[in-house]
C-alpha cells in the first residue's frame, strides 16, 4: 500500500485547491485523475435500451399464460418431504417424482429430508442448484439428464429448515425457479426461491 | 442520451425513422426536458418514454457496473435487470429530478448481488471489460497503455467490493460524495474513506514491477 500525503486526498476530494499544493504533489494528484481516466475510457457494453423496453412491452401473466408458461419455461418441482404419510401420500400421486419403488434410497437421519430438484432446461450443457445448503457454491450438486430430454433433476438430503437456492445453467446463467412458491429477498433488491425441508420423522 | 444534443430538424428527421423517438421530439422540441418530467410521463403511462431515461443514463450503469463486476456480459444483465426494476417501482422514486444516483443505486444493488452468488465474491477478469478504443498511431505506447490498464484493472478487482464501489463512483462517474452517499447510503466520512485506500492500492499497484 503507497501512503498519499493527506493534501492529495484533500485536493482530490475537493477540499483543498490543487493550485495550492506545492509543487512535488501535483504528479500524485495527476496519477490519481489518470487511473480513474483510463479506467472510465473505451467502449461500455452495447446498449440494453432494446431488451429492457421489450421486458417492460411484456403482458402481466394471466392465469392462462401462467399455464402455457408452465408447458414451455424452465422449471422445477420440489419435493419436501413431510411426517411420513406425507412421504406415502406422495410416493402414490407421483412416483416420477419420487425414488422408485424398491429403491430404498440413502438413509436419512432424524432431522433431515429429501428435496428434488427438477427443472426444464433444453440445450442446456450443465445445470446445478446452488443456495444456501451448500454455501452458494458451484459445483457441489450438480442436476443429470440421462436421457437428454432437457429435463435435469437431482436428489438431495437437506437437513431440515428453509433453504435459499436458485438453478446455474451452463455455470454462468442464474435462473430462479419460476414455481417454487415461496421466494424470500435475498438483501439486495431480488428474491431467492425458498424450499422448506421438514424432517421425514 | 436523449436528443438534447442535436438540432431540432435533426431530431424531427430521427423520429421520422423511430416512432419511439417522436414523443420525445415534441416534447424537446426548443427545450431540454429534464429527468423529472420524464419520470411524469412514464407514470402517467408512456410506458416508451423510459427509453429516455435508459438513454441518458445508460452508458455512465454499464461503465460502472462492468468496472464492479469486471464482465461485460454480467454488467449488461446487471443494469437491464436494474432498469426493469426500476421502471416497476418508479412511483417509489422520491426525487425524480435525481433519478441518477437512484438509479446507480438499484444497479449498485444488483451488483452486489450478482457479486455475492459468485463463489468467491470476487470479480473476474475472464472476459473483456472496457477496452481503450486503439488508434493504431503508436503501437508502443498502446501496449503500454493496455498494460497499464490490465495492472489497474487487476488492481480495481482485488478491492473489496465497498473500496471498489467508491472509487468507480467518485473517479469513474464523478459523482460528489453527497451523491455516492445517496447511492449507497454509507455517510460521506466512511465513503471517504474508502476512496483514500482505493487509491492508495490502485496507486501502489502501478508502481509495482509488472
Amino acid at each position: 500500500m503507497t501512503e498519499i500525503d493527506p493534501r492529495v486526498h484533500a485536493a482530490l476530494d475537493g477540499e483543498l485547491d490543487p493550485a495550492t499544493l506545492p509543487p512535488e504533489l501535483h504528479a500524485e494528484v495527476r496519477a490519481v485523475a489518470d487511473i480513474g481516466a483510463a479506467l472510465a475510457a473505451g467502449t461500455p457494453p452495447a446498449s440494453v435500451e432494446d431488451r429492457v423496453l421489450a421486458a417492460l412491452r411484456r403482458p402481466a401473466h394471466t392465469p392462462v399464460r401462467r399455464v402455457l408458461q408452465w408447458l414451455t419455461d424452465p422449471r422445477s418441482v420440489t419435493v419436501s418431504l413431510r411426517p411420513v404419510y406425507t412421504l406415502a401420500a406422495a410416493a402414490a400421486l407421483a412416483g416420477v417424482l419420487l425414488v422408485a419403488p424398491g429403491d430404498t434410497g440413502p438413509a436419512l437421519g432424524a432431522e433431515e429430508g429429501i428435496a428434488q430438484f427438477v427443472g426444464r432446461f433444453p440445450g442446456a450443457r450443465s445445470v446445478e442448484v446452488v443456495g444456501s445448503f451448500n454455501d452458494w457454491r458451484a459445483g457441489v450438486t450438480p442436476l443429470a439428464d440421462d436421457d437428454h430430454d432437457g429435463i435435469w433433476n437431482a436428489n438431495v438430503i437437506l437437513p431440515a429448515g428453509q433453504h435459499e437456492y436458485m438453478f446455474v445453467v451452463d455455470g454462468e446463467r442464474w435462473v430462479v425457479d419460476p414455481l417454487a412458491g415461496r421466494y424470500v429477498a435475498d438483501g439486495f433488491g431480488r428474491e431467492n426461491a425458498l424450499l422448506i425441508v421438514r424432517p421425514v420423522k | 442520451m436523449g436528443l438534447s444534443h442535436i438540432g431540432t430538424s435533426t431530431a424531427r428527421a430521427a423520429a421520422r425513422r423511430d416512432p419511439r423517438i417522436a414523443a420525445e421530439v415534441s416534447v424537446t422540441a426548443g427545450q431540454v426536458e429534464d429527468d423529472a418530467d420524464v419520470v411524469a410521463r412514464v407514470l402517467a403511462g408512456e410506458t416508451e418514454a423510459f427509453g429516455i431515461l435508459i438513454r441518458r443514463h445508460e452508458a455512465g450503469l454499464l461503465r460502472f457496473a462492468s468496472r464492479m463486476l469486471g464482465s461485460r456480459d454480467a454488467a449488461a444483465d446487471a443494469v437491464a435487470e436494474g432498469l426493469v426494476r426500476a421502471y416497476r417501482h418508479l412511483a417509489s422514486c422520491r426525487e425524480p429530478a435525481r433519478i441518477r444516483t437512484w438509479l446507480y443505486r438499484i444497479v449498485a444493488n444488483r451488483c452486489k448481488s450478482h457479486l455475492a452468488r459468485r463463489p468467491t465474491g470476487d470479480v473476474s477478469l475472464d472476459d473483456a471489460v472496457v477496452r481503450p478504443i486503439a488508434d493504431g498511431s503508436d503501437p508502443a505506447a498502446e501496449l503500454e497503455r493496455a498494460d497499464r490498464l490490465a495492472r489497474l484493472e487487476r488492481a480495481l478487482s482485488r478491492l473489496a467490493p465497498e473500496k471498489r464501489e467508491a472509487f468507480v463512483l467518485k473517479h469513474v462517474e464523478g459523482l460528489s460524495y453527497d451523491e455516492m452517499a445517496r447511492v449507497t447510503g454509507a455517510r460521506v466520512p466512511t465513503l471517504k474513506m474508502r476512496v483514500h485506500r482505493a487509491r492508495e492500492a490502485l496507486v501502489a499497484a502501478l508502481k509495482e514491477t509488472p
